[in-house]
């Protein structure tokens, strides 16, 4: 068994687990006016950006000419207010590895540097720090973790595959604790790109409305510290969940869309049923994909719908609050989902209004408490046809 | 637990696609930036496909269905790849066109494929596949992390196969990027014999290197991976010897049962340290090779170490570039040791079966 012994979280709902929390309860979105990114498409938009500057988030984690990026330092906040909440102060006590994920890594960095380096007129060197992978290898190191370092970058479903990766190398004995998250920050090239695409909504974003537009970008890193059984008993430790399954597939149809009928998403749910030993029937709740396009949000729903048949489970989508924050969105709703157990609250998909027309479910549009959630099932999907589940379980 | 390759593919600077001829014709002609020799891409690729496939998409797909053609099966369980700088092609592409045109009238196609999982999910597109699906980035390590997965995969699913994959493309803009870094050898400074060098750099290179493993032997197997282990925190010789002396162990292997070693020195004298010092004392008496003089560096030149060592040991030779004389004796365990950038090192062992 794999157990979830801490969390961290920054994102546009707060800077940590407890402001993070707040935000939820009390319906409050993270998504608004553009003050950081500078992108022409500022005043346009809405995102989920975080609202602090590069020297303030530096100060946040108690740096000081870090020259980290904006990428590195999320990651690293989460990251140490995970190893915090497990209270970790030795990460060599036990085989310990780190496991990111991240979709561009040092972008937000070079796209500043490279019109000038186009020009020939930059010095600076950023190509060193722009490695996707260059997150993890800075943060491992400033944290002291050896044992196994490592990057997924499966587009937006990334951190759910860094969360599976670390409970196989607990089940395979590799290693006995792992950090694994994800981070991403805003950057005009992902907001440009999911611009051409012409599935950004220029207002908050509806996921599963009849009406919705598109997703809502937004940025973060969240971390979870899962440890082995052997650890936990040794150490007396008290879990804030369990991982209970997992599952990765592919959807096979297309570059970046779903296929109509969520073929992929469909065998990564059935995967991480299996993995857990779970019927369906048993799933209280699912922290949805939803990111409020067309194309997601159908197919999953269709997804759901031939996992669960006539017993739909309440589900939400919390993009609208932390708009939709690519390679960290899975490890981010990971974290809210653990929430959701620990407070057993079911947290509402906002801004949605109207019934699909093609398909029968509608969301949790409202706060609901007390609500008993024993495994909870988490979706992220992504492009290259990247589809995982988790689920997570109560102690 | 043994990892069979029971079909390899790989496109590199040299003519690998032809393995007899690589045997007989390769060379080390090292020049600052070391293109792949590409096939053909018609005879791997549907045409309509290969239209809008950047260079590493190219190369990635190509190879992958060459280890399936040489395995002789058209589907896998897994796909898990592993690249270091990704698709940098389409990113320095749509970077471009947002500097130039002012983040106005821009396109998607550069974008859609810029994402690191592009040619695992091209793969899963061309053969159909909807099995696990995974891709690894953490430079130096991003193919190692591919096979440790591989392993793991292969433990937890019996009479599997997957296709695993190392690959990086060096186009232009990244040469010039890693000029500016200072990480490029002077052409000045090239000399052939690597260990050797007393400058600082590397000879760019770039490539796709793909495996089917599966831990069931048939008739298509070549060689078996009995270990991979990797390190990001060596700081020096004594250390890499120790970590080294614990691998054989654990393989229960003596260096006397190594017969050849394939060293990823990069040509840059103080990034090859390590390395060189522990060929010297730790491989005294051991055949040392130095693959990268025929790849180049990149993140992911280990998966065309790993492809040069299952070919010397199914074809039981060693190109007469890489080594002019050996003894005749069986060629039993090949011991990759690799380093990227003196930070991030791997060690694999390929073995005969």
């Amino acid at each position: 068994m794999v157990f979830v012994t801490g969390i961290g979280i920054i994102s546009a709902i707060g800077k940590n687990v407890s402001e993070t929390l707040s935000s939820l309860l009390e319906s409050c979105t993270g998504i608004g006016k553009i003050n950081h990114l500078q992108t022409i498409h500022k005043d346009n938009y809405v995102a989920g950006e975080i609202n602090y500057s590069l020297q303030e988030l530096e100060g946040l984690g108690g740096l000081k000419n870090s020259n980290y990026n904006r990428t590195t330092l999320l990651s690293l906040l989460a990251t140490q207010e995970a190893l915090a909440s497990a209270d970790i102060k030795d990460v060599t006590a036990h085989r310990t590895g780190f496991i990111s994920a991240s979709s561009v890594g040092g972008m937000c960095h070079s796209e500043l540097l490279y019109k000038d380096f186009l020009e020939h007129k930059s010095h600076e060197n950023f190509i060193d720090t722009h490695y996707t992978g260059a997150h993890a290898t800075d943060v491992a190191k400033h944290f002291g973790i050896t044992d196994c370092v490592t990057t997924i970058s499966t587009a937006c479903s990334s951190a759910a595959n860094a969360i599976m990766l670390g409970a196989r190398l607990i089940n395979n004995n590799i290693l006995d604790r792992v950090i694994v998250g994800g981070t991403d920050a805003l950057c005009k090239f992902t907001f440009n790109g999911f611009n051409t695409l012409m599935i950004l909504d220029k207002e908050w974003c509806k996921p599963f409305d009849n009406n919705r537009k598109g997703l809502n970008l937004g940025e973060g890193a969240a971390y979870l510290v899962l440890e082995s059984e052997r650890v936990v008993k040794a150490e007396n430790k008290k879990s804030l969940a369990i991982l209970s399954g997992y599952g990765n597939a592919n959807d096979a149809f297309h570059q970046t869309a779903s296929s109509p009928d969520g073929q992929g998403a469909y065998a990564a749910i059935q995967k991480a049923l299996e993995v857990a030993n779970l019927s369906p029937t048993k799933i209280d709740y699912i922290n949805a994909h939803g990111t409020g396009t067309a194309n997601n949000d159908s197919s999953e729903a269709a997804a759901i719908q031939s996992i669960f048949k006539e017993n739909i489970p309440p589900f939400s989508s919390t993009k609208a609050f932390t708009g939709h924050t690519l390679a960290a969105a899975a490890s981010i709703e990971a974290v809210i989902t653990i929430l959701s157990i620990q407070h057993k609250a079911i947290f509402p998909n906002l801004n949605c209004v109207t019934q699909m027309q093609d398909t029968t479910l509608f969301p949790v549009t409202s706060l609901q408490k007390n609500a008993v959630l024993n495994h909870v099932l988490s979706n992220s999907f992504g492009f290259g046809g990247n589809c995982s589940s988790l689920i997570f379980s109560k102690n | 637990m043994a990892m069979y390759i029971n079909g390899t593919g790989c496109i590199s600077h040299q003519n690998t696609i032809d393995v007899d001829s690589f045997f007989e014709n390769s060379q080390i002609d090292l020049l600052p930036l070391l293109p792949a020799q590409e096939p053909d891409y018609k005879d791997y690729v549907p045409t309509n496909m290969l239209r809008r496939m950047s260079h590493i998409i190219k190369m990635g797909v190509a190879a992958a269905k060459i280890s399936l053609q040489q395995a002789e099966i058209e589907n896998v369980d897994a796909i898990i790849t592993g690249t270091g700088l990704g698709c940098f092609e389409d990113t320095d592409k749509f970077l471009k066109t947002i500097i130039e045109n002012n983040e106005q009238l821009l396109t998607p196609t550069s974008f859609i494929q810029s994402t690191h999982n592009t040619v695992a999910g091209q793969i899963a597109l061309l053969i159909k596949c909807h099995n696990y699906n995974f891709t690894y980035t953490q430079q130096g390590l991003s193919f190692e992390s591919a096979l440790v997965d591989a392993s793991m995969f292969l433990n937890e699913n019996k009479n599997s196969n997957i296709l695993v994959g190392g690959l990086d493309e060096a186009i232009q803009p990244y040469y010039d990027l890693l000029v500016k870094a200072g990480h490029i050898k002077k052409q000045e400074d090239i000399i052939t014999e690597i260990e050797k060098n007393k400058t600082k750099g590397f000879c760019l290179g770039e490539g796709a290197s793909f495996f089917v493993l599966s831990n069931q032997k048939n008739k298509t197997t070549k060689a078996q991976i009995k270990g991979i282990k990797k390190f990001t925190s060596i700081k020096e010789g004594h250390d890499l010897q120790s970590k080294l002396i614990a691998f054989l162990q654990e393989l229960n292997l003596s260096i006397n049962d190594i017969s050849l070693v394939l060293s990823g020195n990069s040509g840059d004298a103080e990034d090859d340290k390590i390395l060189n010092e522990n060929n010297k004392h730790f491989f005294s008496t051991t055949d040392v090779v130095y693959f990268k003089n025929l790849c180049g560096e990149y993140f992911t030149a280990s998966a065309f170490a790993l492809w040069l060592a299952s070919i010397i040991i199914e074809k039981q030779r060693v190109p007469k570039t890489l080594l002019q004389e050996r003894s005749n004796k069986e060629l039993k365990n090949i011991l990759i040791v690799n380093q990227y950038r003196n930070t991030e090192y791997s060690f694999m062992c390929v073995s005969s079966c």
